[in-house]
């Protein structure tokens, strides 16, 4: 099982837990449509597009409603608290929601009840809670960008908001030190994947891989251009592939898919998730018929 | 009950400091019934000023908690991180796309439209009050839309609020047009 988890901008929604259906405009779950727009729901969008491209199992998605009060949010920690050695998903994809590092503690405990500890993968503010509470070395990948990557390297922040000037002011060319930095200090994830000009894939500190082509500059202006190379990664971790090579294509599919959606400052997330499959094509054979791959914990 | 800082379990990374107990009793009171999780400590020696209680929160929650202090005319002296040098990051980064511009503060970055100074775009951040401010802004003007401090939360939200600002003053000092 992929498990996406994270929050929608609907006080209303309840916590819901099930398979995801996208339609192009929609996700769908259980029953409920929701607006594939930048946050988790982009995130899911492209997860899908993934899964639905390849043939396997589409995402499941935990989410709830939350407009930051973080009640929501709460309820979501709490849930998986309780459920994860249950629930034993393969791949455990952790977003958008208030981050509480005292329960993202308890999450994390509980994800290694599992019979078989799920791959980690936290992007947005879960990645902000892992960082600060001292867990992310705990996790197994973490997609921050640039000004996250600042944040992850610094020491003493909680939060991007109160990162250092200095290595916020840093330059592109300096996230090589900044992701040997934040390892060492026990701030960074096993591996990372670095979006930005050029996307960084960081393992244990050290850079084993770019991803600069084609170069699209307008995807950092685009609200969920982050989230989509986080689902991919999530859907192609769960489909088999190595972390390594699941970061490539991720990265490299969402440049593709701003080529192919003619990408400007202007152009929405949801152009952009629907241009995937058209990137995926062209990062793969035609007759590309996947296998469910290798054990993700042998791969290196 | 007051804690130990140092003896209790994680700390959340965020503390009040008062200028007498009296203030930072209410504000605990204040904090609770409007759905914060909050409560009294002993600060930090390094941190401690005013009176000798304070009051622990989550450090991201800071948006959210100073609008809810001004609105009840609740008296506190600051709140500030437990580790650090307790700076809000207030330096913004610009990239001129041409017909748009994108400005850059902390994690956030907000679009407009160099011509109408319509927000067409918000990216970055991470707490769950930016999809809903993402979708509140969109295709707003600048002149027109909220702060976006004035109804979210968190501090991702007081970082695309300071972008908010500096897009509006690149677009209110070029005449309305950047």
């Amino acid at each position: 099982m992929l498990l996406i988890c994270g929050t929608i901008p609907d006080e209303d929604f309840p916590l819901t837990i099930g398979p995801v259906a996208f339609d192009e405009e929609s996700l769908f779950l259980d029953g409920k449509a929701l607006s594939c727009t930048q946050g988790t729901a982009a995130l899911v969008g492209a997860a899908c597009k993934v899964t639905a491209y390849l043939g396997t199992e589409a995402p499941r998605a935990l989410l709830v409603g939350d407009r930051g009060m973080g009640k929501g949010s709460r309820s979501l920690y709490e849930y998986l608290i309780r459920n994860l050695p249950s629930l034993s998903p393969r791949v455990l994809v952790l977003h958008y929601m208030l981050p509480v590092m005292g329960l993202m503690k308890r999450v994390v405990e509980s994800s290694e009840r599992c019979p078989r500890k799920p791959v980690l993968v936290a992007d947005a503010a879960a990645m902000y809670a892992a960082k600060a509470a001292g867990l992310a070395p705990r996790f197994d990948i973490f997609t921050p960008d640039h000004s996250e990557m600042a944040f992850l390297a610094d020491p003493e922040a909680s939060h991007p908001a109160y990162v250092s000037r200095h290595l916020f002011e840093s330059d592109s060319a300096m996230i090589p030190e900044l992701a040997l930095a934040a390892h060492r200090h026990g701030g960074a994830a096993k591996m990372l994947v670095v979006k930005g000009a050029t996307d960084y894939i960081v393992e244990d500190g050290r850079v084993v891989g770019c991803v600069s082509t084609p170069d699209i500059p307008a995807l950092e202006a685009i609200g969920g251009t982050g989230d989509t190379i986080t689902g991919m990664l999530g859907a192609f971790i769960h489909a088999g592939f190595g972390f390594r090579e699941a970061a490539n294509l991720a990265a490299k599919i969402n440049r593709l898919s701003g080529l192919h959606a003619a990408a400007t400052p202007f152009t929405k997330i949801r152009h952009i998730i629907a241009a995937i499959p058209a990137a995926i094509e062209e990062c793969f054979p035609s007759n590309f018929v996947t296998q469910q791959g290798p054990d993700v914990g042998d791969l290196s | 009950m007051v804690f130990d800082f140092k003896k209790k379990g994680q700390s959340e990374g965020g503390i009040i400091l008062f200028n007498n107990v009296e203030e930072a009793i209410a504000a605990e009171r204040l904090l609770m019934a409007a759905g914060y999780e909050a409560r009294l400590v002993a600060p930090p020696p390094a941190l401690r000023k005013g009176c000798d209680l304070a009051v622990e929160i989550n450090l991201v929650e800071q948006t959210g908690i100073e609008r809810l202090f001004a609105e009840k005319k609740a008296g506190y002296l600051e709140i500030l991180p437990v580790k650090g040098k307790g700076a809000l990051l207030g330096v913004v980064k610009v990239t001129d796309f041409g017909e748009a511009v994108m400005v850059k503060a902390g994690n956030m970055k907000l679009t407009f439209e160099k011509e109408s100074g319509r927000v067409v775009n918000v990216s970055g951040g991470g707490c769950p009050d930016i999809p809903y401010l993402h979708a509140c802004l969109i295709d707003k003007k600048l002149t027109e839309a909220r702060r976006p401090k004035e109804y979210g939360y968190t501090l991702c939200s007081l970082m695309l609020d300071r972008a908010f600002i500096e897009s509006l003053d690149i677009w209110k000092g070029n005449g309305g047009r950047s």
